[in-house]
């Protein structure tokens, strides 16, 4: 809670963009191209936000944006894996 | 398709209790929810609708098209139904009517269909067979206004992504109409057991993953707080917020496709 208090206008923009995402999927349940597209646009979303979050910091490192990177690949997996399947 | 090479038989699939007559009852409490007159059943469109399901399973496509450019509109023609306008709908991999008609109405080209003014019938055509290594069902709906019910102009079709192909003003039936049988349901593969639903499977297993992945976060972010330990690495409140909606985008998804 300390951390998102000292964060708050850089968590709140990160916040917004899931909850589109997830609103996006939600109402564009029939169309698979445009949920592909969605879940591409906010996992790029998601590095980006980090990349800036932690240039402003100062603290940006190449292990901090591949940690990003990693966890952004493994979420768009499950949902790909999902949207395919189905 | 073997998914576990031991036992010898198909175990992969999705199991579907669908009745064509729930789907027209269905439509048409959809269509008087929105001030249309409902759509009659008319045998010959559910007879048209079963042979473009069973050419789908036959020759292995899932489009409205076939492989050799069949156009969905020559089902109708073959069983000698003259429209004046004509209309498809397919679903595959849905459960049961419900959930299929649900999505046609979330989609705003087959929501047009359903609830178009210019049809006058319909008809189900229910098939059960193996589409790309997986035993699925698939739904054809064909909607229909017959030609003599109209002025005499060129028969326009519609569907979603395929293009009306000009029909003839005078139609010659070569062949006799062919007989079929009222309720447009078979299923061409002696039924299997199915165990496995591909789809909720992957889903449980990815469930599994984000919620280990979001309990090892947060005692890993209790752990650093309590600890003060200062590291270089990504925030954990931005890991479990970006897993967080990997979650609820996991529980959202359903089985099931419409075209």
């Amino acid at each position: 809670m300390r951390n998102f208090a000292k964060h708050t206008s850089h968590y709140l923009p990160l916040l917004g963009i899931l909850l589109l995402g997830v609103l996006a999927f939600a109402l564009f349940s029939y169309d698979r191209g445009f949920q592909i597209a969605v879940s591409i646009a906010v996992a790029l979303a998601y590095v980006a936000w980090g990349v800036m979050h932690h240039h402003l910091h100062r603290d940006l490192h190449l292990s901090v944006f591949i940690e990003y990177l990693i966890v952004a690949s493994l979420g768009l997996v499950i949902v790909f894996s999902l949207i395919f399947r189905s | 398709m073997t998914f576990l090479p031991g036992l010898g038989s198909k175990v992969l699939g999705y199991a579907a209790n669908i009745s064509p007559d729930e789907v027209i009852r269905l439509t048409n409490e959809k269509r008087v929810q929105n001030g249309l007159p409902p759509l009659v059943l008319n045998s010959t469109l559910s007879a048209a609708a079963l042979a473009k399901g069973t050419d789908m399973i036959n020759k292995d496509y899932w489009a409205h098209v076939s492989p050799n450019g069949t156009q969905p509109w020559k089902f109708f023609m073959d069983f000698g139904y003259r429209y004046r306008y004509a209309g498809e709908n397919l679903a595959r991999d849905f459960s049961n009517a419900s959930s299929a008609v649900d999505a046609w109405m979330a989609s705003p080209s087959h929501r047009g269909n359903m609830l178009s003014a210019k049809y006058k019938e319909i008809g189900i055509g229910v098939v059960e067979g193996d589409l790309a290594g997986v035993d699925t069902t698939i739904i054809v709906q064909f909607f229909g206004t017959k030609y003599a019910d109209s002025l005499p102009v060129a028969p326009v079709a519609q569907t979603k992504g395929a293009t009306p192909t000009p029909q003839p003003k005078a139609v010659v039936l070569a062949t006799p109409i062919p007989t079929f049988s009222p309720v447009g349901t078979t299923t061409l593969s002696t039924p299997k057991p199915i165990l496995i639903s591909p789809f909720n499977t992957t889903k449980n297993v990815s469930l599994v993953i984000v919620g280990v992945l979001l309990g090892v976060l947060v005692i890993d972010g209790l752990v650093t707080s309590r600890r003060r330990i200062v590291r270089i690495g990504g925030r954990t409140f931005a890991h479990l917020a970006f897993l967080g909606m990997i979650l609820a985008v996991v529980l959202i998804l359903k089985a099931g496709q419409v075209l």
